[in-house]
């Protein structure tokens, strides 16, 4: 779903969801990447909703969307809606707080379930400046994270630690399922119009099940 | 403050929206206010006509432009087809050239098409075809000015836009699935070629795609926009009634971040209600997003002065779905279906328009779907408030600011009034039915008592003279009797 082609002059443009509980530091965590800001009161920025940031990362420019999404329980249902499409979700938990780790895991079996391997999974143990209160085993969610096919990071949005990194082994990955993408389609046949825009097709995708779309043509 | 917003009229009347038919279905401006249904009835005659007349138009102004071509370029000699080089080359040389020769373009394509394929197409009415024909060749010149900065590059596109368009014409009586998929194809190969073949950067690439998106959909618009062959319109006319229903929904039940007592904060709500309903206005799906992501900023703008800090998603949807609900945009479901079926999908995908577009959905979605969990309400209450048996909103009026204005303030003291009145009233009204039901019953009852003392003590008269004669004549003794007594007669 990468936009772009083959060449020097390539544009990858991703997007990726932010999912977690309320507070685990979710908008914290995509204020300080793109901003570098944390808590700041004279912020400029209008909103932190939608978010976006470019990287060069060896050659390869990379457009990055970044999706904040509604996480009151009453909004739960409309996740497929946001994740659509999407190339990479991170998923946030607070290191102290055993439940949101919990959350994790329901919305690990839910990707998984609507868009299976396709999308590149990031869970995220944020807050570890607060590591004397963790309520979180390291080895119980790494263990996980590895179950899961998904990759696990810890970051403080706080003391700015392990954002960068964990945005750009992001980034990595997505170019590396783009460029399969890619080459599957380049063996396959020169039909090159598949595979992409799914705002469009949505009957195939098995998130129509869900009926939970409002965008869905049936 | 739900009041105020209410107050600012900002609703459009739901009777201007409708088919001037009265069929119930939505009407529209192009259609000259009916419903795409009752419209085609009405032009149904009108139609045959127009075509006919547009062809020969066209015809004309093709042999006209042919001549004076051929005149220009002396002995080159007229070529058979046109191409928009000598589209280039013409431009060039006269200013009114210009016009003809983007209809002679179209019109010319429109010849390719099977006459019986023709006559089955929408045709227009006249005046209608001309207000909206100044628009497209508008449209189609600003085009094919911006194509020319991309010469070769430029050329090709237009060429494909041209078969494009073509393609949608022949796919007119096709499902809307196939013709949006068509498009969508368009979109993806044309964006290839210009990559890989034109060598283009994807920030031109970009600009390109949104000038051809402009250019196809104003064209096809009025053929795609809400077809009849989906129940599209059925759905706007079930969305707009939900909406209504949820007339009572507050800002409080769906935690909205922000304070409409703050002047500026209730600026920008009206105008977000303004952008919002605007959507249904524009033609090109890329136009209708830009409303909603103006609507969005405004959003921001409420919010970041409320709170002084920037939205986060949680503070966003709450308030878009409160903004919906209080402008209740006309043809919601139609507009989403419009853009998510012709919009170019790089938007929608990646883009902060995508990002406003589908909390919009979401919005949508959470409307169509909310019920008194989603309010933190309880059932009872979700469901009296459905009902409109009773009003969440009824507000004190003495526990309003002080600086409120004193005629608001007496207004809401006098509608208190009123609805206590009401009240009453309908008080009255139920008692008054009661006493009239108790009278019923109590006639009934009466005559039916009295039924059973009839039925229980029959009247039996019994003939009079016979034993009375016979004591009279063979008794003698009885002379002795005195005389029977008379019975006494009252008067009344
Ligand atoms: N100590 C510490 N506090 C953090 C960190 N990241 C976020 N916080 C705090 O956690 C609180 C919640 O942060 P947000 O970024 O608003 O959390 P969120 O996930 O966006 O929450 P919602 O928008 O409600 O879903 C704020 O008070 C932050 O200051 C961190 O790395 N360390
Ligand atoms: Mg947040
Ligand atoms: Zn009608």
């Amino acid at each position: 779903m990468a936009a772009g082609a083959a060449g020097a002059s390539k544009t990858y443009s991703f997007k990726v969801v932010l999912l977690g509980e309320g507070c685990v530091g979710k908008t914290s965590l995509v204020l300080r990447y793109c901003e570098n800001k944390f808590n700041d009161k004279h912020l400029t920025t209008l909103q932190a909703s939608f978010l976006t940031k470019k990287l060069n990362i060896g050659g390869k420019r990379v457009n990055l969307a970044i999706w904040d999404t509604a996480g009151q329980e009453r909004f739960h249902a409309l996740g497929p809606i946001y994740y659509r499409d999407s190339n990479g979700a991170i998923l946030v938990y607070d290191i102290t707080d055993e439940d949101s780790f919990q959350k994790v895991k329901n919305w690990v079996k839910e990707l998984r379930k609507m868009l299976g391997n396709e999308i590149s999974l990031c869970i995220v143990g944020n807050k570890i400046d607060l590591d004397k209160d963790r309520h979180v085993s390291v080895q119980e969610t790494e263990a996980y994270a590895e179950s899961v096919g998904a990759k696990h990071y810890h970051t403080s949005a706080k003391q700015n630690k392990g954002i960068e990194e964990l945005f750009l082994d992001l980034c990595k990955r997505m170019i590396e399922s783009a460029q399969a993408d890619e080459r599957a389609k380049g063996n396959g046949s020169s039909q090159s119009a598949t595979a992409r825009r799914g705002v469009q097709i949505i009957d195939d995708e098995p998130q129509a099940q869900s009926s939970g779309g409002c965008c869905t043509s049936g | 403050m739900s009041l105020k917003s209410e107050r600012r009229g900002i609703h459009v009347d739901q009777s201007d929206l409708l088919c001037k038919k009265g069929c119930g279905f939505y009407g529209n401006l192009a259609w000259q206010g009916f419903c795409s249904k009752c419209w085609r009835e009405e032009y149904q005659k009108g139609r045959q006509k127009q075509i006919q007349e547009d062809r020969e138009l066209a015809e004309r102004l093709q042999r006209e432009e042919e001549e004076a071509y051929a005149s220009s370029q002396g002995a080159q000699g007229t070529q058979p087809s046109l191409t928009f080089s000598k589209f280039e080359e013409k431009k060039t040389n006269e200013k009114t050239r210009k016009v003809t020769t983007v209809k002679k373009f179209f019109s010319s394509s429109s010849r390719t098409v099977p006459k019986k394929e023709n006559q089955e197409a929408k045709a227009p009415s006249p005046s209608i075809n001309r207000q909206v024909s100044i628009e497209t060749d508008r449209v189609s010149k600003e085009f094919i000015e911006f194509l020319k900065s991309y010469q070769k590059a430029g050329h090709d596109v237009f060429k494909q836009c041209k078969i494009c368009l073509e393609a949608m014409q022949q796919k007119r009586e096709a499902s809307i699935e196939e013709q949006s998929e068509y498009v969508q194809d368009f979109y993806q190969n044309t964006a290839e070629k210009l990559q890989l073949r034109w060598k283009m950067p994807s920030e031109k690439v970009e600009d390109v795609m949104d000038q051809i998106e402009k250019f196809i959909m104003t064209r096809s618009y009025k053929h795609v926009f809400c077809p009849e062959t989906t129940d599209d319109e059925k759905k706007d006319l079930a969305v707009q009634r939900r909406i209504r229903a949820l007339h009572w929904v507050t800002f409080q039940m769906l935690c909205v971040p922000v304070n409409e007592d703050i002047p500026e904060v209730s600026d920008m709500v009206v105008k977000a209600i303004t952008d919002i309903i605007e959507m249904d206005s524009k033609r090109v799906p890329r136009d209708k997003l830009a409303c909603i992501t103006r609507c969005s900023k405004h959003i921001f703008n409420a919010i970041k002065i409320t709170k002084n800090e920037p939205a986060s998603a949680d503070d966003f949807l709450p308030t878009l779905i409160y903004i919906v609900l209080k402008a209740n945009p006309p043809r919601l479901q139609s507009n989403i279906q419009y853009i998510t079926r012709f919009c170019n999908p790089s938007r929608l995908m990646t883009g902060e328009d995508g990002y406003y577009f589908t909390n919009l959905c979401c919005a949508m979605a959470f409307i169509e779907k909310l019920d008194a969990q989603s309010l933190n309400l309880s059932q009872e209450e979700f469901d009296r408030y459905m009902s409109g048996q009773a009003s969440p909103k009824k507000q004190n009026a003495e526990n309003w600011p002080p600086d409120a204005c004193l005629g608001v303030k007496q207004m809401y003291k006098n509608l208190d009034l009123l609805s206590q009145l009401n009240e009453r009233q309908e008080r009255i009204v139920h008692e008054a039915r009661k006493l009239e039901k108790d009278l019923i019953d109590w006639t009934d009852g009466v005559t039916k008592e009295v039924q059973d003392i009839v039925e229980k003590y029959p009247l039996d008269i019994k003939p009079k003279s016979q034993p009375l004669a016979a004591i009279d004549s063979e008794n003698v003794e009885n002379d002795k009797l005195p005389p029977p007594l008379q019975p006494q007669v009252y008067a009344g």
